[in-house]
């Protein structure tokens, strides 16, 4: 679904290194966490993804596009193939929550017909089918991230990416964002999650891609990986509970 | 694209325009008042035009004949002298003629004039009046030039002050329009990177969601050519008005030797008002799109 060909990302003109020679390859229908401290280069590597910014080197392959190569118009519908949810929910405040569902399907032309089956499905989905007459602010952060995620599936991509998704939202309602997300995953929707939570990420026993200073220092799914790193931190992480 | 899509990146375009009231009113007030000076540009330099064709019918060429010439070398002279082209009009005066003219001058003394009946001192002569007054210098010299003729009298000078005013005119009407148009894109063009900026929150959602970059653009030049055509209504009304007014209460105005003039030479409402209406829509329609082209240009990365 998703391969990363030793690509670098630097970002110009201060020539910051963002991703450094990461390989990597995701399998249709997988669920993986992405896992890494504040600018180690998560979003990057999800831009990457979208297409808003385009590698340096190597080579970035989703659903079989390879995407140095993708043309500029061609980029809404390789983004069409997708779902994405932000930390900051990016819901337009004017509309309800149903308007906010239905408008990614207006703007990339899908018929009324479809919409007005589709959206109260994707509402139900997430659990707001009662709520869905409401604006965002009538709703709570919980709630608007699930409008948020119902946008990003009901147009039912093969593949959902998201930022941080529960770091405006409290630890009790993230476990139950996170249970939503494994559920649209057992549809057979590939799920990438990006988070610094390393508690989270514990909670679930999913496949973990570490990233750190642009590197991927470490990959549940191989073992050998980043040995050295996983004891580091784990170090740190009990120095921490020393402290406290 | 499909029908409704259409329509609903229209009525967002539409909706932005309420939306946004004292951005849109502030744009349409200013496009109103530039398409309103361009109209009354136009109309001035349409009537000095007029003006310039009426005072050049006035302005007919005296072309003078030997009045030794027998009937036949008068015939002669005649087909050369209707030869030359870029004429309007030309009328033949013969000898008698102007005796007759100058009879009816003065009728209680017409008695002497009978007089010159057997032996006509005046000269028989052709009025022209020229097509383009620029070029009285030039058709005067060919006149001249027909053997027959002895002298042609051609007020030069007057058609020259009057061309120059007609060109400078042209020319100053020319360079105002292009100022206006500028400031007209200028405004239609901040008023749509207002619209971008409320809606940025949005345009970032369409690019996550995969919508084209025309999907994205259109309501923004509905907007900018809706607001371009509801200029082209209020101008057309204020202006067409004001000359209707104008053309009504001429005769009040203009008195004396301007009445006449003006009288004459006023171009009508009915000969000019389509091509205002269509100038103003076409004008708007082109602006708005050039303002909305370039603020998306400058401020939208889609
Ligand atoms: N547009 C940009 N221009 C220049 N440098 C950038 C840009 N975006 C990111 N960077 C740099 O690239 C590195 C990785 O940034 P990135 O946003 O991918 O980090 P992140 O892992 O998402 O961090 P966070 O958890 O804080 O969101 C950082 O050093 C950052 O300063
Ligand atoms: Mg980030």
């Amino acid at each position: 679904m998703i391969i990363f060909e030793d690509v670098c990302k630097t970002y110009q003109p201060l020539g910051n290194v963002a991703l450094d020679h990461v390989n990597l390859h995701i399998h249709p229908g997988e669920f993986v966490f992405v896992l890494g401290h504040s600018g180690a280069g998560k979003s990057t590597f999800l831009k990457l993804i979208l297409r808003e910014e385009k590698a340096t080197s190597g080579r970035v392959i989703v659903n079989g596009q390879d995407l140095s190569k993708l043309k500029e118009r061609k980029i809404p519908y390789l983004r069409r193939q997708m779902g994405v949810v932000f930390q900051d929910f990016r819901l337009i405040p004017t509309m309800t929550a149903y308007e906010n569902v239905a408008f990614a399907m207006r703007v990339t032309n899908i018929p009324e017909k479809h919409i007005r089956k589709r959206v109260p499905f994707a509402l139900d989905l997430v659990g707001l089918k009662d709520k869905m007459d409401r604006l965002p602010d009538e709703l709570s952060g919980g709630e608007q991230q699930r409008v948020a995620l119902a946008r990003a599936v009901v147009h039912t991509p093969k593949l959902i990416i998201a930022d941080e998704p529960t770091g405006n939202i409290d630890p009790q309602l993230s476990l139950e964002m996170m249970e939503l997300l494994g559920a649209i995953n057992a549809m057979g929707i590939t799920v990438v999650v990006v988070t610094h939570e390393h508690e989270l990420v514990s909670r679930f026993n999913k496949r973990v891609i570490t990233i750190d200073k642009g590197q991927v220092v470490a990959d549940t799914d191989q073992p050998g990986l980043g040995a050295a790193f996983r004891d580091a931190e784990n170090a740190k992480l009990d120095l921490g509970e020393v402290r406290i | 694209m499909k029908w409704s899509s259409f329509r609903y990146l229209v009525g967002q375009g539409l909706h932005s325009l309420r939306m946004n009231r004292l951005m849109t009113f502030a744009s349409v007030g200013v496009l109103s008042v530039c398409l309103i000076l361009t109209g009354v540009a136009y109309l001035f330099s349409t009537n000095v035009d007029s003006l310039v064709e009426y005072i050049g019918q006035q302005n007919e060429m005296v072309v003078y004949l030997d009045p030794d010439l027998s009937e036949e070398e008068i015939s002669q002279v005649d087909s050369s002298v209707r030869s030359i082209s870029g004429v309007t009009s030309i009328t033949y005066v013969s000898k008698a003629d102007v005796l007759e003219t100058y009879k009816g001058y003065m009728e209680e003394y017409a008695d002497l004039w009978d007089a010159f009946e057997d032996d006509n001192p005046f000269k028989a002569n052709y009025r022209v009046v020229v097509e383009d007054l620029e070029q009285m210098e030039a058709l005067s010299a060919q006149f001249a030039a027909i053997a027959g003729v002895v002298k042609v009298s051609a007020p030069l000078e007057l058609s020259d002050i009057f061309v120059s005013v007609q060109r400078v005119v042209t020319y100053a009407g020319y360079a105002f329009v292009a100022v206006l148009a500028v400031v007209s894109v200028v405004v239609i063009g901040t008023t749509i990177r207002l619209t971008l900026f409320a809606r940025r929150k949005e345009i970032n959602i369409m690019k996550y969601v995969g919508a084209t970059n025309g999907f994205i653009r259109l309501p923004f030049f509905v907007e900018g050519v809706a607001s371009g055509l509801i200029s082209a209504a209020i101008a057309s009304a204020v202006v067409l008005g004001s000359y209707y007014a104008l053309e009504y209460y001429s005769g009040q105005i203009f008195t004396g030797m301007w009445a006449t003039v003006v009288g004459a030479s006023l171009v009508p409402l009915a000969d000019v008002w389509y091509w205002l209406v269509a100038g103003f829509c076409a004008f708007a329609f082109v602006l708005g799109g050039l303002g909305t082209a370039v603020s998306i240009r400058k401020h939208l990365n889609v």
